[in-house]
């Protein structure tokens, strides 16, 4: 039942403020995926740090088969991107530095993504949404699609299940229309859902004009001090790298 | 007037997208303090007095609405959804659709911090409401990990913790085994002694006998008859069959025999299905442990047993969806392992939106046999009653109809054993009998397997009991 989406909160080893990941996403982002101060060595070397971030965090989490399959493929891609790949010449040169850029790239951003979104519950994101001034007509409906993914993955494994029993795959009867079979079942569902969820939310005071409490704590401890310091050295370096302080 | 706690008055409701379930000048007074149960079949206008409570008529469902109705000296029409909030509360069926949160402790708190009440506040209700309903353990869990019961049950305590003064509840039971249907009794029985008001609009009757104050027997949506606790519960099961309302209770409670199979009606055919080695773990807990298992072919064999006690396990693996499953069924000196218990079995499931895909009833039927069987294809949909509609598409059908369809495609595919999940769940005496029918209807070439907490439906047509506890037999 447990979807990439569903926040399991029995297990979820560290707990970080929900500011502290969306800073550390953001971060990734801008450096790993965008590459920002890649022409510094200090940056190169700290972003690398960063890129392991997500995948401790995973094994904060107990998922450590997956931290440590994401370790291996990240150390073993990193090094063959460092050493390797600079022999090459021709098309290899250009097939194997588009695969590491990719995996090196890309794979850190998505995994710390997922952690988040598996990790924090609806509650605690609209908290800190709301302590980050965020008006509610905003929150509101980021808050449901939230609550909507883990339904959606569900629904979408019934649907394979169903399938499967019919003998639809690739390969098999009505392999064309395999993505339509999926989508207007999912569909059908997600609205009667959607609209049964929403009718629920309703009757239980969401949209009141009063300002909405909650009770949950949030709030910077020592790992999200932790967590930020590595985040703001990572662009204090670019900075001074840019001023010329460093190379 | 101070007695009331909420009127409806000459009140017609015509829903915009032409849903069943109109009222046509209704007249109701809900007494303070009262609990109100609505019964009457599908389509009958209960749930649509729910949703007039609780203000999503007309807030949000769209629809035609003349007549007044207040609740607590405020019309519904002129009062926003959001205020009644903190007045009305609300329980649902579904138990998947109506969290909010991801964990049992902010879902509680939902409500209270909607109302912007102060957070400790909100923290005493919740362990105020939790103590009440004995649910302490369950707090700080993920939803996602709950029963059915346990999810209804934190459903309640979400409501109660708003404290509101009428609370409705819309076939609360529908997903429920009995162990706890009676917990939400004592929930109920709770809220009776707080004084609180409620209405509830419910199929299963059996276990509102001693929590309900007052019947009311609705019909095309007006009220047919209004019974006193006594009068009601003293109607025979014939006469309640006759209204389109099940029956109170099966004489037998099924999970109070000792578990294993065993036959409940005449059975002719001697050859079985043999399940071998139905063992499957999630972790280091075992879900199921069934070493051997003779199913008699062609027979209709209730599965019964308690939330988690591996029902749901069983089915999947039987029908070949739980991978890294091992065990095997044999059938006719044939064996079926792993991936090709898929080729031998199908599932009929709870929604069964989820497993229809094309474009009309007859491709439907079609999709997973060859195209020259569309002879078989219409004679099978005659056979099902649903020869009418294979140009309709299948969403466009009613419940029952999409249930006929899917086991048309099961049929014509050739599977051997069909298992349904539940297919009675919230449905009336007519529907309940339809699918009974449905089930007679199937023949003896095919081996049926019911997962069901419904005893009038075993009772009516099963052959067999299978009944598991704790992954055994």
């Amino acid at each position: 039942m447990k979807g990439m989406f569903s926040t399991d909160i029995e297990n979820r080893g560290l707990v970080l403020d929900p500011r502290t990941k969306l800073t550390v996403v953001i971060a990734l982002v801008v450096f790993s995926l965008g590459g920002a101060g890649s022409g510094f060595y200090c940056v190169r070397a700290a972003v690398i740090a960063l890129c392991l971030l997500p995948i401790v965090l995973l094994f904060t989490a107990r998922r450590y088969k997956k931290a440590l399959l994401l370790a291996a493929l990240f150390v073993l891609v990193k090094s063959a991107e460092i050493w390797l790949v600079p022999q090459f010449t021709g098309a290899a040169l250009s097939i194997s530095s588009i695969v590491c850029m990719f995996i090196v790239r890309l794979m850190p951003s998505l995994v710390m993504g997922s952690y988040m979104l598996s990790t924090t519950t609806v509650s605690e994101f609209t908290a800190a949404m709301q302590r980050m001034h965020i008006p509610q007509n905003i929150t509101i409906p980021l808050s449901v699609m939230f609550r909507f993914f883990p339904t959606v993955t569900e629904e979408f494994s019934s649907i394979n299940a169903a399938m499967k029993m019919r003998d639809i795959r690739i390969g098999g009867k009505g392999a064309g229309k395999l993505i339509e079979y999926r989508l207007v079942p999912l569909m059908v569902c997600s609205v009667n859902i959607g609209s049964e969820l929403s009718a629920a939310a309703l009757t239980r005071g969401l949209g009141t004009k009063t300002k909405r409490t909650n009770i949950c704590k949030i709030g910077f401890r020592l790992q999200d001090l932790t967590v930020l310091l590595l985040v703001l050295s990572v662009f204090v370096l670019w900075v001074l790298g840019m001023a010329g302080v460093i190379k | 007037m101070t007695d009331i706690a909420a009127q409806l008055k000459g009140v017609c409701f015509q829903y915009a997208n032409g849903d069943g379930g109109a009222l046509s000048g209704l007249d109701m007074d809900i007494m303070k303090g009262e609990c109100l149960l609505l019964c009457g079949s599908s389509g009958c206008g209960k749930t649509t007095v729910t949703r007039l409570l609780n203000g999503l008529i007309p807030h949000f469902f769209e629809g035609e609405l003349k007549g007044d109705v207040t609740v607590f000296g405020k019309t519904i029409k002129d009062t926003p959804i959001e205020d009644l909030a903190g007045v009305v509360g609300s329980v649902f069926q579904n138990p998947r659709s109506q969290f909010f949160c991801v964990d049992t402790t902010s879902e509680i708190a939902f409500g209270c911090e909607n109302l912007g009440l102060p957070a400790d506040e909100i923290r005493k209700r919740i362990s105020s409401a939790a103590d009440e309903m004995n649910i302490t353990k369950l707090l700080g869990r993920s939803i996602f990990n709950l029963s059915g019961g346990e999810k209804q049950k934190i459903a309640c305590a979400g409501v109660a913790a708003m404290l509101p003064q009428l609370i409705v509840l819309d076939e609360p039971t529908s997903n429920l085994d009995l162990d706890s249907i009676e917990e939400l009794k004592k929930i109920l029985l709770g809220w009776k002694a707080q004084g609180k008001t409620i209405v509830i609009a419910e199929h299963r009757l059996g276990w509102l006998d001693g929590v309900c104050d007052r019947v009311i027997f609705m019909k095309q949506g007006t009220v047919s008859a209004e019974y006193s606790v006594k009068e009601f519960f003293s109607l025979s099961t014939p006469k309640l069959n006759e209204k389109g309302l099940r029956a109170f209770r099966t004489e037998t409670n099924y999970l109070g025999y000792p578990t294993g199979i065993y036959p409940v009606k005449e059975h002719r055919k001697s050859e079985t299905i043999t399940l071998e080695n139905f063992t499957y773990s999630y972790g280091k807990q075992d879900a199921i442990d069934i070493e051997k298992l003779d199913i008699p072919k062609g027979s209709v064999t209730a599965v019964v047993g308690h939330n988690g006690a591996g029902k749901s396990t069983f089915i999947k693996c039987l029908c070949g969806l739980q991978k890294k499953f091992r065990g095997s069924a044999v059938i006719g000196g044939q064996r079926y392992k792993s991936k090709q218990l898929l080729g031998l079995s199908y599932m009929v499931m709870q929604d069964v939106n989820h497993q229809l895909f094309a474009d009309t009833v007859l491709d439907e039927v079609l999709l997973s046999a060859g195209d020259d069987d569309k002879q078989k294809a219409i004679q099978l949909l005659e056979k099902l009653n649903i020869a009418q509609y294979a140009k309709r598409h299948p969403m466009s059908l009613s419940g029952g109809q999409k249930q006929r369809t899917a086991i048309a495609s099961a049929l014509l595919a050739g599977k051997k054993l069909l298992v349904f999940d539940e297919p009675t769940s919230g449905l009336d005496f007519a529907s309940m009998e339809c699918t009974a029918q449905l089930l007679d209807s199937i023949g003896n070439d095919v081996t049926v397997l019911i997962v069901t907490h419904d005893m009038e439906l075993i009772e009516r047509c099963c052959t067999h009991i299978l009944h598991i506890e704790n992954g055994r037999i």
